[in-house]
Formats: structure tokens, C-alpha cells, sequence
């Protein structure tokens, strides 16, 4: 009889909803992702956009909600997600994703929409103590997205472009308006978009640095969020981190990176439902 | 029948009715009925209701009533709701109130009595003390002949003599009324998914103003729905919140609790219509003594009784272990001394106790909650996944 069961995790971010169906093995510790998705919110309701996202899930993978998922979990703003077993805190759910990268990380770092955090794990995975970046946008995803618009790019192609930067330029690394009146101001000098872009990355990097410095931070680092798929951000942190840090850190990134939290809060969903289903049987013992 | 629903949405438009509409209305139906307002925590509505009157709550404005005269009255360290009872008056929202109680929780609504007498709000204005000594001859006496005051002003305002059997049909109807309420609370230590807290908030605070009669009927309806198997549960820890029985908290951070992955099966946010455990006696010809006896007896832990012989902490310990409860949240208003100064004594009692806490600070007119939030959360996430380690975490 196999022991593997399913579970699903729904991460509610600030731009970006994304879902995961994870196979969970308890005995093993095999866990698998069976299908992710991801979706824009854009100016929809995210309690739609998740419901929907949920049933597509299910339904590509002939699965029932009732009969099928052991347990849905829900991070981020989990009041977005009606039909769920639990809900898990987005740093509990980020550093169980980045683990789930690299089992013997130390250090995740989620980078999402809204905000940048550095996480600090122990051996056995639970959060010692976390660093994030204040309020101002300047610091974040959404940032990079606003910047993406102005200049005509995709998100997603980002990050190859910076690589491509020679000379790049950085622009005000405080406020997000200030950064974005710069930018205007780097494209009229006749900046070329990769030394924008590239320049974009760096300044948020320095504020990632900053965050791992001050949080004392251990290799292996997960870069983690959204933003860990931006090559040229990942890039940019390991080039400053080279310029200025005594200590050499080694940093890994995923394809999933976007998926981390999903993940994590699945794979924690998985780990409840057999502590739920000891306690069941001890009370009917 | 209503539906939960629809009963819950009433309950809403009721709690934070901030001109009291359904008092003035009632008040109206009637010659002769008085409305006197009271400010948290506790006060014995039962006497009011006897005298031809209605005690209505008086909990704040919260974070819907934009304060600008009620901060001229007080220095920045005070905390917030006497800013906002003060703004409510000023601002004409009470002018059908008859007279004001003021019961002695702190120096801040002691203070707040003298500025009602200065500004003559009001008929009368009555500081009230409670006693803190538990000796019926002695305590008990001197409690009847505060109630005793309360009723020789209404009696000026009015001419209603209080019969001790008026008396004890107005105890009888709130007896029934805790006892709705308590089953509610009874209900949700099993099933807390069937009403979340911030409904139940809303519910009782309903109660605070509108008549007895009007509220049970209510609460009736509620137990009715709540007792079939409704909702579907969700995998959260079971909390009691402490510490915010005077200045409320925002509703949208009674709602951030729950949300962020906790079920409160027991709380102090309307303490006053919790605060007698139990039926208070209505068989007596001496019904005064009879509410008194029960002060005495059957009074919840609060931070402004100070009744040495009966320690606090073991008593909120009593409520987690009876409630099933994983841990305890700390909320104290912001400068709110007597939640303050209990604190430290809850949290080194269950340092030792091993129960699992966190503490923070909120303010009535704040709603911005995502770092409570984030508190809460991992809290929860604590003790669903690391359940063997010990966990405090303050943030004062």
C-alpha cells in the first residue's frame, strides 16, 4: 500500500497568487510537486483568482478536493483562500520551501512583491530569527515589475538583460519614486536598458546584502519569492556579496523560487495531517 | 427564525451604532424611562432595568470616531478610549442619556467622572466604587448601598420605587442573558468554526444597547443555530485573549487573531456581560444583597478586582486548561495600567506553568494589524509544528 498522500499549498502574495500539488511521503520523505501554477491577480478578486486556481489544479490532475487532498494549506493572506484544512505563516512557509530546495540551507531569503526577507534557520528547520526591509517599495518585486512597464520588457525577461549591462548606473536605492524619477532620468541620458535594469538589481541587492549582514547570515543561502528567478538579481547579490563581505557565501536559486512558500506550506500541511490524524486515533484509543 | 447571517449583520449595525439610535428610540416609546450610559467594565444593568431604565454601554468610539476635543482633555500617555467617550459626548451623541456611572476600574475613568461633573453632562454622574474587600458584612454592605445611590438618583429623575420584585424579574432576565452567552462560549470551546469570535464580538456587544429582552431574544436564535453542526473546521491552535476588558480592541484585530491561524475560545473583550459566573439568586426578598453576594462570589478574574486570597493567574490558568486552550494571548491597550501591571504577573506565573504565551500592545483607534499578525502567526505555527518547545514572545 503506498504511503504517499496528497497535499496542496496556496501562497496569496502581493501580485502573484501560486499553487502547488505536492505528493507527500512520510515514511521516505519523498515529496514531489505534481503541478503548479501560477496567476496574475491583477485587479481581480484574489479570493476568485484563488478559488479558480484551485479547481484548475484538481481538475488537471483528476483529482477531488474531498476524496484526494489530505490537506490544503494556505500562506500569505490565507483569508484569500476559502476551502483550506490550515493556514501557515508566510516566513514559516518560505523557510520550509527553501529546505525543500536545499535540505541543508541555512539561510532563505524570500524576495516577493511587497518585501524582502532574510531567514535564519536551524538544523531542524525552524525559524531562528529573520531580518526584512521597511515599507518603501524601492526594495521590492512590485519595484522591478513598475520599472519592467516603464521600459517596455517583459518581467521575465529582466533578468537576462541585465546580464547583458556593461556599465551600469544605480539609481536612488531609498525611495521608489525617487528611483523611478531616475530611471526616466537614466533613459534620457541614452542609458542603455541593460545598464538600467542591471543597475535596478543592483540597488535592490544592497539592501539584501545589508539584510544578511545584519542578520549574521550562514551559507548555503535559497534565494526564494519571485525574484529568485531573476538571473540578473541573483547575480547582483553574489557580485556585491564577492565585493563586500569578508565571508564567501554561497547562494542557490531554484526555477520553482516563485513556488517556495506554496511548497512549503503544502509540505507543512503533510506534516499536520499525520499529527492531526496520532491525535484522532489517541482520543479514540 | 432569522438567519445567522442576518442576526450577525443586525448585531453589526447595533455594536457600533455610535449615536445609540435604538436607545433613543425606546426611550421614547415611554414616559417615564430613563437611559443611563456606563463605561466599561462591569456594571449591575439589572438595577437600571428594575427602575424603568436602560443601562446602555458606553465602550468608545474605536477606530470609527475621529477624536480632536477628547484630546484636548488628556496628556499623550493616557490611553484612548476616555479620548473617545468624551468626543462621543461632545459631539451630541448621548444627549438622550439621563446620567452617567462611571465604575472604578482606573485613575483615567475616575478622572473622566470629574470632567463629566465639570462639564455638566448629564442628570447625574456616578463614580462607582467596587469593593475590594470580599467580606459580605463589610464589602457586600458597602457595594448595596452604592447600588442603593445609583437607584435614589433615578428615582429623582423618574419616581420609580424598585420593588424587590421588579428587582428580581430584572435579575432573572439577565441571568438568562449570561446564560446564552456562556453557551455560546460553551459551544465554540468544541466547535469554534460554528461563529467566529468577531461574530460573537459583534453579538454581544449588541447587548451593551439595546434592552435585555430584545437581546435575548436574539441570543436565543443564536444558540438555536449554533447548536446543529454548522461550519467546517479548520487545523488552528485554541487561544484565550486577556488584557483587553476596558478600551476594545479594533474589530478588523479580533478578526486578525482568528485569521492568522488561532481560535479564541475565550476572551475578556465585554467582560461587564461575562463578569457574574453563574445565576444570581432571584428567590430573595433582599435582592441587592443577592447581586452583591454574587459579586463577591462569582466574579470573573479582572485586573480591577484585587482579591489577593483568590490569585488571578491561577484563575486565567482555570480558563486555558478548562477551555482546552494551547496558549494565551496578551493584548493590552496601549497605557492601560491595570492590563499592564497584571501582565508581568500572568506571564511569570505561567513561565513556570508552562503555559504558552505572546503579549502585545494595541490602541481602540489603530487598524493597521500585520505585525500583530506576523506575532500571531507564528505563535500558531510554533505550537502547531514545534509543540514540545516552550514559547514567549513580548513585545511591549
Amino acid at each position: 500500500m503506498s504511503n504517499t498522500i496528497y497535499t496542496m499549498g496556496v501562497d496569496v502574495g502581493g501580485s502573484y497568487i501560486k499553487g502547488v500539488i505536492m505528493s507527500y511521503d512520510r515514511e521516505s520523505g519523498d515529496h514531489r510537486i505534481v503541478d503548479k501554477q501560477t496567476e496574475k491577480i491583477r485587479k481581480r478578486n484574489p479570493k476568485d483568482v484563488a478559488a479558480e486556481m484551485v479547481e484548475l489544479l484538481l481538475s488537471r490532475n483528476n483529482l477531488n478536493y474531498e476524496k484526494d487532498i489530505a490537506y490544503m494549506a494556505s500562506t500569505g493572506e490565507g483569508e484569500m483562500v476559502e476551502r483550506k484544512t490550515g493556514h501557515f505563516y508566510s516566513m514559516t512557509s518560505h523557510a520550509r520551501g527553501g529546505r525543500f530546495f536545499t535540505p541543508h540551507a541555512n539561510t532563505i531569503v524570500d524576495m516577493g512583491a511587497l518585501y524582502v526577507r532574510a531567514i535564519k534557520v536551524n538544523e531542524q528547520g525552524r525559524v531562528v530569527d529573520y531580518k526584512m526591509t521597511g515599507q518603501c517599495a524601492s526594495g521590492s518585486g512590485q519595484f522591478i515589475e513598475n520599472i519592467s512597464r516603464y521600459l517596455g520588457l517583459a518581467v521575465e525577461e529582466v533578468g537576462a538583460i541585465s546580464l547583458q549591462a556593461d556599465h551600469p548606473e544605480t539609481p536612488s536605492g531609498i525611495c521608489a519614486v525617487l528611483a523611478e524619477t531616475d530611471v526616466i532620468n537614466l533613459v534620457s541620458k541614452g542609458l542603455s536598458t541593460p545598464n538600467i535594469v542591471k543597475g535596478i538589481n543592483l540597488s535592490i541587492a544592497n539592501r539584501i546584502v545589508k539584510l544578511l549582514g545584519s542578520l549574521r547570515a550562514e551559507s548555503p543561502i535559497v534565494l526564494c519569492g519571485g525574484m529568485g528567478m531573476n538571473v540578473g538579481m541573483i547575480q547582483a547579490v553574489e557580485e556585491l556579496t564577492a565585493e563586500s563581505s569578508k565571508t564567501k557565501f554561497e547562494f542557490i536559486s531554484s526555477p520553482d523560487a516563485i513556488y517556495s512558500g506554496a511548497i512549503g506550506a503544502a509540505l507543512w500541511g503533510g506534516y499536520r495531517y499525520y499529527i492531526l490524524k496520532e491525535k484522532e486515533a489517541a482520543v479514540v484509543a | 427564525m432569522k438567519s445567522l447571517e442576518q442576526i450577525v449583520n443586525e448585531c453589526k449595525e447595533l455594536a457600533f451604532d455610535l449615536h445609540f439610535t435604538r436607545a433613543k428610540e425606546w426611550k421614547a416609546e415611554q414616559e417615564g424611562r430613563v437611559v443611563v450610559g456606563y463605561m466599561p467594565i462591569y456594571f449591575p444593568r439589572e438595577i437600571i432595568h428594575a427602575a424603568n431604565g436602560l443601562a446602555v454601554g458606553i465602550m468608545g468610539g474605536g477606530d470609527r470616531k475621529q477624536i480632536i476635543k477628547g484630546d484636548a482633555y488628556y496628556q499623550s500617555y493616557i490611553c484612548h478610549i476616555p479620548r473617545s467617550i468624551l468626543e462621543l459626548v461632545l459631539d451630541g451623541h448621548t444627549e438622550h442619556f439621563d446620567g452617567y456611572i462611571f465604575p472604578s476600574i482606573c485613575d483615567v475613568i475616575r478622572n473622566l467622572s470629574g470632567i463629566f461633573k465639570q462639564q455638566k453632562i448629564g442628570k447625574f454622574v456616578k463614580y462607582m466604587d467596587f469593593p475590594q474587600n470580599f467580606l459580605p458584612e463589610i464589602g457586600g454592605v458597602f457595594y448595596q448601598q452604592e447600588m442603593e445611590h445609583v437607584l435614589r438618583y433615578i428615582k429623582e429623575i423618574n419616581g420609580v420605587e424598585v420593588t424587590p420584585e421588579r428587582l428580581n424579574h430584572s435579575i432573572g432576565l439577565y441571568n438568562r442573558n449570561r446564560q446564552m452567552i456562556e453557551f455560546i462560549y460553551d459551544i465554540r470551546q468544541d466547535f469554534p468554526w460554528r461563529l467566529s469570535i468577531e461574530d460573537v464580538y459583534h453579538i454581544i456587544r449588541a447587548g451593551m444597547v439595546i434592552p435585555v429582552e430584545e437581546h435575548n431574544a436574539l441570543l436565543e436564535q443564536v444558540c438555536a443555530h449554533i447548536a446543529k453542526p454548522i461550519g467546517v473546521p479548520q487545523d488552528k491552535i485554541k487561544i484565550v485573549v486577556s488584557g483587553a476588558f476596558c478600551e476594545q480592541p479594533a474589530v478588523g484585530l479580533i478578526r486578525a487573531i482568528e485569521q492568522a491561524g488561532c481560535y479564541v475560545v475565550d476572551d475578556d473583550y465585554m467582560l461587564g456581560s461575562r463578569m457574574i459566573e453563574g445565576d444570581i439568586d432571584t428567590t430573595t426578598d433582599r435582592p441587592l444583597e443577592a447581586i452583591s453576594t454574587a459579586y463577591i462570589n462569582q466574579s470573573r478574574y479582572s485586573s480591577c478586582i484585587y482579591d489577593v486570597s483568590n490569585p488571578k493567574e491561577f484563575r486565567l490558568a482555570k480558563i486555558v486548561k478548562d477551555r482546552g486552550a494551547d496558549g494565551v494571548i496578551f493584548a493590552s491597550a496601549s497605557f492601560c495600567d491595570p492590563s499592564l501591571l497584571d501582565a508581568p504577573i500572568f506571564q511569570n506565573a505561567f513561565n513556570k506553568m508552562g503555559i504558552r504565551y505572546i503579549a502585545f500592545q494595541y490602541s481602540e483607534n489603530i487598524n493597521q494589524f500585520k505585525v500583530i499578525k506576523e506575532q500571531v502567526g507564528t505563535f500558531s505555527d510554533s505550537i502547531k509544528l514545534w509543540e514540545d518547545e516552550p514559547v514567549v514572545t513580548i513585545n511591549a
